[in-house]
């Protein structure tokens, strides 16, 4: 177990709706998500003290909400990254508490990704206009090799052909998080698919279609943290932080490339660290959030992080196992792949919610805690949600996670 | 063969760790980066030798030659340069002469002149150079050179 093994807990967490376009500001929506999350906490602005956020440089700053919002700060600090930050600042966040830098501490992050600066670098409209290849680019831009789907594209390939693995099994993860989708309101895409609908979706970048890939939208998400003995005061059932990593590196990190396997990806070097530090094993997670930019990252990462051995993954989501009410759900907003796109902050959001027993689903009683867990009447709550793994993804070479446990189950 | 990939719409900007990289390829050499002091070779020219430390770099020159570890097919083109040239393929090439007794190797990105039927992991490659329309800037590209055994093609 970790030192500070659930001494700290999520005790907020708000977003504003995926908009396609917001035509609003970072600092607009970030406003917003973050007055939602201290609602949802029973706290006030001046109770917030510390803050910290993660952008592409397409964002609003810390001290641009907490003048909004009329705070005054402690410690703000706003840090360059994308997937696998939101795990990796909750650890920061941790350390920042138990240092008394500052009591209590909001995570955000803001984004136009859709109307925006697009992730892969395109337009808003379609493709860029002319641009530099700089640094490392310089190696990948000149030969038409720049969008996450391109990049993590050549990983996916050379899996497909190492493991026998066939899109099929990808396509399983698209049709479980949408299906989960489905049941979430907030979520963009809400029309269940089948296996074959992923099969005849035009493709992106072989060996990935349209339904392998995620959505791009603008949206601000927020997180509060504070110590355990504040959050017991608070309107939400706390939810316990047992482990996590930050940003962990496989050899070679700058270059996945020249790695003997490509596709032998960082959640591999973090998995002891988090679990050993959770003090439990996988056997003992009843929900995961396993972060999907595309159906490949979701699906490399459940061996990364030893949920089914080297080159199983392809058997393993077979048969809905990924689905509510099956053996681990994944991704139960929907995901990037079908709820919204916000650089995992939205994953960590759902499975607080899950742990809260609080989903925010058609049930008329999610708010005090009362499902039904009748999928046909659009309840997405798993029964007896009690421990989370957040599985985050940066590139092949760069991950970060963080396991949860809630007590309202 | 890709269509035609429009230079003019990407600037290549060479730096302290690359110029000289960029100068070979004018030269239709296709260079790693080389410790002068224990031999490690590496790509793309990070600045220090990541195996004894050493930032004594030179370079050496490939024989340009490789195999195919693996690729993708962009059907959806995200540059404007590209957006003439899809459907292309990049391949991933792991380099001949770059390998190192503890196993340490060499792979590369690289736009292929051939089309999506005729690649196949596992095939080797060779480099071509071509001169781009814009400023000097020569731009090294590959092509399938043979057969072999044991290939694997994508099948959708």
């Amino acid at each position: 177990m970790g030192a500070l093994t659930d001494k700290y807990c999520i005790v907020g967490v708000g977003e504003t709706p995926h908009m396609r376009p917001s035509n609003r500001t970072t600092l607009s929506m970030a406003c917003e998500a973050v007055k939602k999350a201290l609602a949802d906490a029973g706290l006030e602005p001046r109770d917030i003290d510390g803050m910290t956020s993660y952008q592409a440089g397409d964002s609003t700053t810390s001290n641009h909400i907490a003048t909004s919002l009329g705070m005054q700060l402690n410690y703000s600090v706003d840090i360059l990254g994308g997937g696998s930050s939101t795990e990796a600042l909750i650890g920061n966040t941790i350390g920042l508490l138990e240092a008394g830098y500052c009591k209590t501490m909001v995570i955000f992050r803001s984004m136009n990704g859709r109307s925006g600066r697009r992730m892969g670098g395109q337009a808003p409209s379609g493709p860029v206009p002319p641009t530099r290849a700089a640094e490392d680019n310089q190696f990948m831009m000149p030969w038409g090799w720049t969008s996450p789907a391109q990049r993590f594209g050549m990983s996916a390939m050379r899996y497909l052909r190492d493991t026998g693995t066939t899109t099929r099994s990808l396509a399983e993860i698209a049709v479980a998080h949408r299906y989960h989708a489905s049941l979430n309101p907030k979520a963009v895409m809400r029309h269940p698919i089948t296996i074959e609908d992923h099969q005849n979706s035009r493709w992106v970048v072989k060996p990935l279609r349209l339904l392998d890939c995620c959505l791009e939208t603008d949206v601000s998400a927020c997180l509060i943290i504070t110590a355990r003995e504040r959050a017991y005061d608070l309107r939400q059932p706390p939810v316990f932080i047992m482990g996590g990593t930050g940003r962990t590196m496989s050899p070679n990190a700058a270059w996945n490339y020249s790695r003997p396997e490509i596709h032998y990806v960082a959640g591999n070097y973090g998995r002891n660290r988090l679990f050993g530090m959770a003090g439990i094993s996988q056997k003992d997670v009843n929900l995961i959030s396993c972060y999907d930019a595309f159906t490949f990252t979701t699906l490399i990462q459940l061996e990364a992080y030893g949920f089914c051995g080297k080159g199983e993954a392809g058997e393993f989501v077979k048969g809905g196992r990924l689905q509510i009410d099956h053996e681990l759900p994944s991704n139960l907003s929907g995901g990037h792949l079908s709820e919204g796109y916000t650089h995992g902050v939205s994953m960590v959001i759902e499975n607080v919610r899950q742990l809260r027993h609080r989903a925010d689903d058609a049930c008329p009683g999610w708010a005090e805690g009362k499902h039904s867990y009748d999928r046909q009447s659009s309840c997405r709550q798993v029964k007896d949600a009690r421990i989370a793994a957040c599985l985050g993804w940066g590139t092949e070479t760069m991950s970060s996670s963080a396991i949860l446990r809630g007590i309202a189950a | 063969m890709p269509g035609p990939i429009d230079y003019s719409k990407i600037t290549i900007t060479p730096d302290f760790d690359t110029a000289e990289w960029w100068m070979g390829t004018k030269e239709h050499k296709y260079l790693a980066r080389q410790c002068k002091d224990c031999g490690h070779k590496w790509f793309p020219p990070f600045p220090a030798c990541n195996k004894c430390n050493s930032m004594e770099l030179g370079w050496f020159e490939t024989a340009g030659t490789g195999v195919l570890h693996s690729y993708i097919v962009v059907t959806q083109p995200i540059l404007g340069a590209f957006v003439e040239a899809v459907p292309y393929v990049v391949g991933l090439i792991e380099l001949d002469d770059c390998h190192e007794a503890d196993g340490s190797l060499v792979r590369v990105g690289g736009v292929m002149l051939d089309d999506e039927e005729d690649v196949a992991i596992g095939l080797p490659v060779t480099v071509e150079f071509e001169q781009t329309n814009e400023a000097n800037i020569v731009v090294p590209r590959w092509r399938i050179s043979g057969t072999a055994e044991n290939t694997w093609k994508f099948r959708e």
